[in-house]
């Protein structure tokens, strides 16, 4: 199980970082805003490969732990991180030499739930459902 | 009558050019300055992104200096959009009612470790008199006003007083001047 986890943690962490670079290249077209002293490309892949494993661990052992309710109590957790993430960026101090600190949390808000989508996309392709 | 006239023009010439040779540099404000803030006993703090004004200065001769400055309160950046909606809104520095922080000298004056200079400062639509402590170096390009000093929030209304913000409101100024 955690194999297929891992495996699925990392390539939904790796398309969820591809996609967030997309959408940082559309945010910067769209608002002319550069936040890539904070968020280059490099951080937001390996951010979200690590969020990728780590909801790879949390779903082997939910799993492990509670072999009925493991695939229920891991999306809601996952989601519910997600979510709660959130806090982050919003409440972030950027350093002062970026002109428009209030642009960011749209940036980055979007990229939390990348590596959830890339999951939920994903995972009928790693883990067959029981 | 005529004896006199000649050796008065030239005392009259002399004081005249003495003059204009202590009279205080034209200073324009140049690029890279810095205006930057910082609250005790708090992570709060930023930086004004827009100063502008007029500074006349002269080492030799500072009491015939001046300083008429501007910050823009709006131009305010914490390095987080929640924050300076805060700092701007009406519970603070309320950048639509007092748009302008303003300094104007009223005398200026050497020190052991530099300069002061004494006038009203006018924020939150309250003027105080302050001194303020600089420095000014001579650079290749023109010079550097460097100064740092305290004011207390709660004179000028700024914000509720108590609290976890503390009143202190340090404010550190780096501003590079070209001859103008």
């Amino acid at each position: 199980m955690l194999k297929k986890s891992l495996a699925l943690g990392i390539v939904s962490g790796l398309l969820a970082g591809i996609a967030g670079i997309i959408y940082a290249r559309v945010y910067y077209t769209i608002n002319e805003s550069d936040f890539s002293e904070v968020v280059s490309a490099v951080k937001i892949v390996a951010a979200s490969v690590f969020g990728g494993v780590l909801a790879a661990i949390g779903y082997a052992l939910l799993n492990k732990w509670l072999r009925n309710s493991g695939e229920i109590v891991f999306n809601l957790c996952f989601t519910l991180i997600s979510f709660a993430s959130l806090m982050a960026p919003i409440a972030v101090s950027l350093p002062r030499t970026i002109e428009t600190p209030e642009l960011f949390p749209g940036l980055v808000i979007p990229m939390h739930f990348f590596p959830a989508l890339g999951w939920y996309t994903l995972k009928p392709i790693f883990i067959k459902f029981k | 009558m005529s004896k006199l006239f000649y050796p008065a023009a030239a005392v009259l010439i002399l004081t005249v050019s003495a003059f204009t040779f202590v009279a205080a540099q034209n200073w324009q404000i140049a690029d890279g300055y810095s205006i930057g803030w910082s609250i005790s006993g708090s992570d709060a703090g930023g930086i004004f992104k827009t100063f502008t004004g007029s500074i006349v200065f002269d080492e030799q001769n500072p009491g015939a200096g001046k300083f008429d400055v501007k910050v823009d309160v709006a131009s305010v950046n914490t390095g987080n959009g929640l924050m300076n909606k805060h700092v701007k809104s009406d519970e603070w520095l309320d950048a639509v009612k007092f748009p302008f922080i303003h300094f104007v000298s009223r005398s200026i004056s050497k020190t052991a470790g530099g300069y002061q200079v004494t006038g009203d400062l006018e924020m939150h639509g309250v003027k105080k008199t302050i001194t303020i402590p600089f420095t000014f170096q001579k650079t290749s390009q023109g010079g550097k006003f460097a100064g740092s000093f305290t004011v207390n929030r709660s004179e000028y209304n700024i914000g509720k007083p108590g609290g976890d913000t503390g009143d202190q409101i340090k404010l550190e100024i780096s501003v590079p001047v070209t001859k103008s």
